[in-house]
């Protein structure tokens, strides 16, 4: 699986989504993306790309794009 | 032997004969069977669909996931390479925390412990729940030759079983109140054991009423004061019981009404006050009218109750209530805050951008109590530091060479 498939499959689980709504999506623009949703996805993510995230960046990760930059960080490019 | 067995009910039986915990090989700190373990207790709790319906169990979830575990080992690297846990523990969790047994277990077993868990007596869905997340994972073959380590149970008051358990502890740790401490120093640890006790403390929220009259997101602002409060009907130690508002009295006028209009909205639904809880909110109120010279604000139902006091009184904290009621104070600075924190203070929690400000004025100070500074919404928030004790190092034992 590519990054980009990682990616998007931590977002479709996390928040039962589909591929076609992900561009944009932004914490807490849909209600699943609270702030229990937020730590799914955050678990999700380091378990797909077997990283650990910072504390500061969980808590920037704010959108779809915005995680793209910071998973960026810890060299996984998307 | 095991008394009144019949009276325990099991929520994760590990080892089928408590006798021969003892002898079960200690642990290192942070062992890898221990850490995968976690990883796969927390991408169980993480997966089920039920869990998303309580915070405090996502929460759990997402503590025990492997890069957070990851990320504790390393703060302990250098400190635990030639440390056993102590050998057995015994826990004795909080009746009106639900997840904290949890927690507590999850400290001894990483310290490297066998670990019996009495958890709370009320029947909350969250503990169950756990319990059948770690049930699953112990199912799995690789882990089956850990469940030995976990054994959670429910019972109700005994001095009994009490006795038995102790018996068998190296490290006995007690989630208070004080009267639960006395009650359980009834039963006699082994001489070299040691025992962790966590006593009845009270906390304060500091908030900045400019900030708060600025606030955009009111609504995430409501729900983090809702999980450091009404989710544990505000007897958690580290659930604020007073307000304290940082800035002129009209300030505070305004970010109060804004705050509390907030709240009220947020507990519509979610929230119900016992008759027996509203009576007591309602006394405490009316002695604390009497006694303290308190302003009562109206009530609109029985949720909130607000005090309003126009001076801290040493002992302001002997009229708290539970179940959501709050005293109110104003004032430019921290300085009435002196007069009243003793050593029972745990945590601050605070809004706004404050924090420096509260910490050099507890540290200048030199006050006997405050050991936490924490955003509103993270009072409850576990650390493998807490009340001023290193979990792991207590909870292990040194090998000298």
């Amino acid at each position: 699986m590519t990054n980009l498939e990682l990616y998007n499959n931590a977002f479709k689980e996390a928040f039962g989504v589909e591929e076609a709504d992900l561009a944009g999506l932004e914490y807490q623009g849909i209600a699943n993306w609270d702030s229990v949703g937020h730590m799914n996805l955050v678990s999700l993510l380091e378990d797909a790309f077997d990283i650990m995230m910072d504390t500061d960046d969980i808590i920037d990760f704010s959108s779809y794009e915005k995680g793209k930059e910071i998973l960026a960080k810890y060299e996984k490019t998307i | 032997m095991l008394p009144n067995s019949n009276e325990i009910q099991y929520l994760c039986r590990g080892t089928a004969d408590f006798e021969l915990l003892p002898s079960l090989p200690k642990l290192t700190p942070f062992s890898q069977q221990a850490c995968d373990f976690l990883a796969e207790l927390s991408s169980e709790i993480m997966k089920n669909p039920e869990s998303r319906q309580y915070p405090d169990v996502i929460t759990f979830g997402f503590f025990c996931r492997k890069g957070n575990v990851s990320r504790l080992k390393e703060a302990y690297q250098g400190k635990i390479e030639n440390r056993l846990g102590r050998g057995v523990s015994f826990h004795i969790a909080p009746s009106n925390v639900p997840i904290n047994f949890a927690y507590s277990m999850v400290a001894a077993f990483l310290a490297g412990n066998a670990c019996i868990v009495r958890a709370s007596a009320k029947p909350f869905r969250q503990i169950d729940l756990v319990c059948e997340c770690m049930n699953r994972v112990f199912a799995q073959d690789r882990f089956k030759s850990l469940h030995d380590y976990i054994t959670v149970v429910r019972y109700p008051r005994s001095k009994e079983i009490n006795d038995y358990f102790s018996s068998l502890s190296d490290v006995r740790v007690i989630w208070g109140g004080d009267a639960t401490i006395s009650e359980i120093r009834q039963s006699p640890l082994p001489p070299r054991s040691i025992e962790i006790a966590f006593a009845d403390r009270y906390s304060i929220a500091v908030f900045d009423a400019k900030a708060m009259c600025a606030a955009e997101n009111m609504t995430q602002i409501a729900r983090d004061f809702y999980n450091d409060t009404y989710l544990y009907d505000q007897n958690a130690c580290s659930s604020p019981r007073l307000i304290y508002w940082l800035g002129s009295e009209e300030e505070a006028q305004q970010a109060s009404e804004r705050f509390w209009t907030a709240i009220h909205e947020s507990l519509q639904g979610k929230y119900t006050v016992e008759p027996v809880i509203a009576v007591d909110k309602y006394t405490a109120a009316c002695r604390c009218a009497i006694d303290l010279g308190a302003e009562i604000k109206p009530w609109r139902d029985n949720l909130i109750s607000r005090i309003r006091v126009s001076h801290l009184r040493a002992d302001v904290i002997d009229y708290r209530c539970a179940g959501g009621s709050f005293f109110e104070y104003a004032a430019t600075d921290l300085n009435a805050l002196r007069d009243i924190i003793t050593r029972k203070y745990q945590t601050i929690s605070y809004f706004g951008e404050i924090k420096d400000k509260i910490a050099e004025f507890i540290l200048s100070n030199g006050l006997s109590g405050v050991d936490r500074i924490v955003p509103i919404g993270k009072t409850a928030d576990f650390t493998l530091v807490w009340d001023g004790y290193d979990l792991i190092s207590q909870m292990s034992r040194i090998i000298d060479f």
